[in-house]
């Protein structure tokens, strides 16, 4: 404990701390329970105490004292313009760090998720968006002009003031041209309801706080597939005018990629227009901003003296002066230095749920469990156009997919795997998510070997000598799971014994996570534990709608919608149905007939089950030390809310 | 003797360009490439990637080509440039990788060896001299389970008890304050209180080995001839003990210490990555795993060198500590 206290208060650098580990073991059971705004009165003039009735960090006013930093009212918007962050538990303090870890780089949506700043951002219980850089939006009556206003004064972590230029500048130089190697997002093309013709978007500046995005067909669901498809919908122009080609020339770029350590000018800017949160030189929105090389073994971002929110008092955020991040080499070091009270922020799978429980104490951390849309924590999706006939012709065989189902003990499968954390239930829309539909949880989902084992009978694979199943014309029959990863392990042992029991020979085929990517295109990979997570189909189609390559259980129907015929196989039935359903809801007009028809998809996936799940969602757990305050107790964690992200981080604090 | 070291140089040019072949070759094998590692990562995190994106990075990153043309492209610039080609997965061309890796790794490597050598030569001649008694017994025994214990698991013991007694794992090089700060006595205090377990955990598999070979060699030598020779004309255990077994039994220590040049400049890889070492075998490791293969061929490209190099060194000193092969040089 006297260890871990020397720590921290190096790691803090405030000398208050010396002597306060006891004091902060103390403060800690009685915060755990102060939801009530009355708890919240009295920690105030605390607040205000610390931070000495400055509406700033100690830090900042110092640098402002020292005439090294425009004043306070000079760095925010104008008054009626900051934007207000409601505080989770209370008014915090400011200083300390955020510490957490990532395995480096490669790990950029680590801090890239919580640390986002969209134009529009999802609203706490993810049913919509409301306005984050924006101030405020207007849309006409049949949604084809949005106008978006922006805060007036608002300005780049660098000072410069963050006007309707930047965003035009964004569109027109960087995201229609492609700049960072992303195509224009669907979210800027609205379809003819009659012919399905796509139209792009035309976005026009009104004066320096307000543009105009104009589609030629209603697009009602623009501004939540922005707040998906393109959070960021503008950059800083003063900073990209001097690097990108269409301004310093192809070979001034080549070259200020080099001077980067760039090897091509491409990824350059990839990397500096899309990933643009790691790099120290450019400015952001954000609340931290990057101060060191992502590639050190530590990566530090600093407050950003310009972020334009406060708390409800005024104060402007963020609370924590940095985030600070250590590079691991292994996952699992992450969980190690939480139980040390190395990281005082981190989140974990449901996996680590005994452990962490086991030391909630001893670490001085609590554990909140945030809960996912995820619709199964230990299923199958079985690949409807995988390569040979005979076995594509037994998944899309319904029969097949309910014995699959009803031949396994969801009961052991839960109590195994998920140490009885989670239900066991069928693959499905949880309670409370958009989509939820009612017994599809209980579809297919009681332990009835022996009508498994009937319906295999029916279907007409035969049992061998052996006691495994044939096709019916006597070859060979065995089901192979691809995986990229071990991380299934213990269901897939479990999962392979019950298929054994009905005599299905199952592999287990672990590859490269690369090599699984490549197999996953080459339409190989028949049986995936991937599991479907998602808050609204009608907000992010990708798993549930096959439009490209990524989800196991559509395999090459998604290669046929993206090559737009050329390659892959013509959707059939059901799974046409669904891209039917989906043009209609891309081209409706009314938020009614959007969630009417969402509902629909959502009804044609219980019918068919193409993901069998043995186990319900468990949860996201979020761990935090008992010092750092104000992280919301629920929420919901997914990545269209930008995970830890949709806990504001800005208004996180350390107790003292 | 300075031919025979020119011709040894020579010898090596033909065997490091086959071997560097051989390296790219293997590298290139496994399924999927670095594209695909890199989508499926992405993809974890929610932003996936086409198939015509991934086309067009290969394209970008001069993936496309066949492995003897990246092979050729790779090698000209190296010997035209000395440039060592680009990792994909840090953004930084090769050399800058490995600098910013290699001080780290000299300090564990040079420490541990220097830790090894200091414990293993006493004890080796402490239980040749006293063979049989109960100190042997003692340092052979650990000895022997040093040797059979895989380090890493030593590695996990070691953190779980420092864990469970400190609070902290002592993972890393560095206390999370002194990581970015710059040099002081403070970090090097820092430092060495981090190195006591990758040290230990490092250096007992080769201590163990060294106490082997240093008694059994011992043992042979302290009943030859000459040591009875001596003793009979009265010279004095100590000065007899260092001035002929002892260097005699040098020997294989010697010629196996050009072998740990390469590990010195990778440092272990499997401990380093339980213990969360910032040295070059994690940095190797990975990029062999995302098939990060300019920062992986050149890696082993090195290794080769070293290893090469290694030998010849290991050949000079032999000849420098022992009189006979010396002679045998002259001989040719």
């Amino acid at each position: 404990m006297k260890k871990s206290g020397m720590l921290w208060a190096l790691l803090l650098t405030i000398a208050v701390i010396f002597a306060g580990c006891d004091g902060n073991n103390a403060a800690a059971p009685d915060t755990a329970k102060s939801n009530d705004p009355q708890k919240a009165e009295d920690s105030k003039p605390v607040a205000s105490g610390v931070s000495t009735g400055s509406k700033e960090a100690p830090a900042l006013a110092k640098l402002v004292e020292e005439g090294k930093l425009p004043k306070l009212e000079e760095r925010m918007p104008a008054a009626g313009d900051i934007m207000v962050e409601q505080v989770a538990e209370e008014i915090g303090q400011y200083g300390g760090d955020w510490t957490m870890a990532w395995t480096g780089p490669g790990d950029k949506w680590a801090v890239g998720q919580p640390t986002e700043e969209a134009l529009f951002r999802f609203n706490a219980d993810g049913t919509g968006v409301e306005p984050n850089v924006a101030k405020s939006y207007e849309v006409n009556k049949d949604s084809t002009v949005f106008t978006i206003h922006l805060r007036e004064g608002m300005k780049w972590s660098d000072g410069v003031p963050f006007t309707a230029d930047d965003v035009l500048f964004y569109w027109e130089h960087m995201l229609t041209k492609e700049t960072f190697g992303k195509k224009i997002y669907d979210a800027y093309y609205s379809v003819d309801p009659v012919t399905g013709e796509r139209a792009l978007a035309e976005v026009k500046k009104v004066d320096d706080y307000t543009f105009t995005v104009t589609h030629k067909y209603p697009s009602v669901q623009f501004l939540e597939r922005v707040a998906i498809d393109n959070k960021w919908f503008f950059a800083p122009a003063h900073f990209h005018k001097t690097i990108l080609p269409e301004f310093v020339g192809e070979a001034k770029t080549a070259e200020i990629a080099k001077e980067w350590g760039y090897e091509d000018a491409k990824a350059f800017l990839v990397d500096t227009g899309y990933y643009y949160w790691l790099h120290p030189q450019i400015p952001t929105l954000r609340a931290w901003v990057a101060s060191t090389d992502p590639n050190s073994d530590q990566f530090v971002m600093q407050r950003n003296p310009y972020y334009w929110k406060t708390d409800p008092e005024g104060h402007q955020l963020p609370y924590l002066d940095r985030i600070v991040v250590t590079k691991v080499q292994d996952p699992s070091q992450i969980l190690l230095g939480t139980l040390a009270g190395n990281y005082n922020l981190a989140t974990y799978g449901a996996k680590d749920f005994t452990i962490l429980k086991e030391n909630e104490k001893k670490g001085d951390f609590r554990v909140l469990p945030w809960t996912q849309p995820s619709w199964t924590s230990a299923g199958i999706q079985l690949n409807q156009t995988t390569k040979d006939p005979k076995l594509r012709q037994l998944f899309q065989d319904t029969r097949f997919r309910e014995a699959l189902s009803i031949g396994v003990d969801r009961n052991e499968i839960t109590e195994i795997v998920t140490n009885g954390i989670a239900d066991p239930v069928q693959a499905s829309v949880p309670e409370g998510v958009f989509g939820y539909q009612e017994g599809w949880a209980q579809k297919w989902a009681e332990f009835d070997p022996d009508r498994a084992n009937q319906l295999l009978d029916e279907i007409g694979l035969k049992r061998g000598k052996d006691g495994f199943r044939t096709f019916p014309d006597g070859s060979d029959l065995t089901l192979t799971d691809i995986e990229s990863s071990t991380n299934a392990d213990s269901f897939l042992e479990l999962l392979k014994k019950y298929f054994e029991d009905m005599g299905l020979k199952f592999n287990v085929k672990v590859v490269e996570s690369g090599a699984f990517t490549d197999m996953k295109y080459a339409n190989e990979v028949p049986i995936n534990t991937e599991a479907i997570s998602v808050a609204n189909v009608a907000f992010r189609p990708d798993t549930l709608v096959p439009l490209r390559v990524i989800t196991p259980w559509f395999g090459h129907y998604g290669l046929y919608t993206e090559s737009g015929g050329k390659e892959g196989v013509k959707p059939e039935g059901d799974v046409a149905k669904i891209l039917d359903l989906w043009s209609q809801l891309k081209a409706s007009s009314s938020k009614d007939e959007i969630n009417r028809i969402a509902n629909e998809i959502y009804k044609v996936h219980m019918d068919n089950q193409w993901v069998i799940g043995y186990a319900g969602p468990t949860p996201t757990l979020v761990v935090a030390s008992n010092q750092m305050r104000n992280v919301p107790e629920k929420a919901v964690w997914a990545d269209e809310f930008r995970s830890l992200g949709h806990g504001h981080p800005a208004q996180f604090y350390l107790k003292q | 003797m300075l031919q025979y070291i020119l011709k040894r140089i020579l010898l090596a040019i033909p065997v490091v360009i086959l071997i560097s072949f051989i390296v790219f070759y293997i590298i290139q094998l496994p399924p999927g490439d670095y594209v695909s590692t890199y989508a499926a990562q992405m993809a974890a995190a929610g932003d996936n990637m086409t198939a015509e994106e991934m086309d067009e990075m290969r394209e970008n990153l001069g993936l496309s080509g066949p492995v003897y043309e990246q092979y050729a492209v790779w090698i000209k610039k190296i010997v035209l440039h000395g440039d060592f080609g680009f990792s994909f997965s840090y953004n930084k061309p090769v050399l800058d990788v490995v600098k910013q890796y290699m001080g780290l790794t000299l300090v564990v490597s040079f420490v541990t060896l220097f830790f090894h050598y200091i414990v293993a030569i006493p004890i080796g001649i402490y239980t040749a001299v006293k063979q049989y008694s109960a100190g042997d017994y003692f340092f052979s025994g650990i000895s022997f389970i040093g040797m059979a214990t895989p380090n890493f698991l030593l590695a996990i013991i070691l953190m779980f008890f420092s864990y469970k007694w400190f609070g902290d794992p002592l993972l890393g090089l560095f206390s999370p304050e002194y990581v970015n700060a710059p040099w002081s006595m403070d970090k090097v205090v820092d430092l060495a209180k981090h190195l006591i377990i990758p040290v230990i955990v490092i250096g007992i598999a080769h201590t163990a080995d060294l106490i082997r070979v240093m008694r059994g060699q011992m043992l042979d030598e302290l009943n030859k001839p000459n040591i009875v020779t001596a003793r009979a004309k009265g010279v004095s255990n100590l000065k007899i003990l260092f001035k002929y077994p002892t260097r005699a039994a040098l020997n294989p220590i010697v010629s196996t210490l050009g072998w740990s040049l390469s590990s010195i400049f990778t440092g272990s890889t499997i401990t380093a990555i339980v213990l969360n070492l910032p040295i070059q075998g994690p940095v190797m490791y990975n990029a062999l795993l995302g098939q990060d293969m300019y920062l992986a061929g050149s890696w082993l490209l090195f290794m080769a060198l070293l290893t090469v190099l290694g030998t010849l060194i290991s050949d000079i000193l032999l000849a420098w500590l022992d009189p006979k092969i010396r002679t045998e040089f002259r001989g040719n």
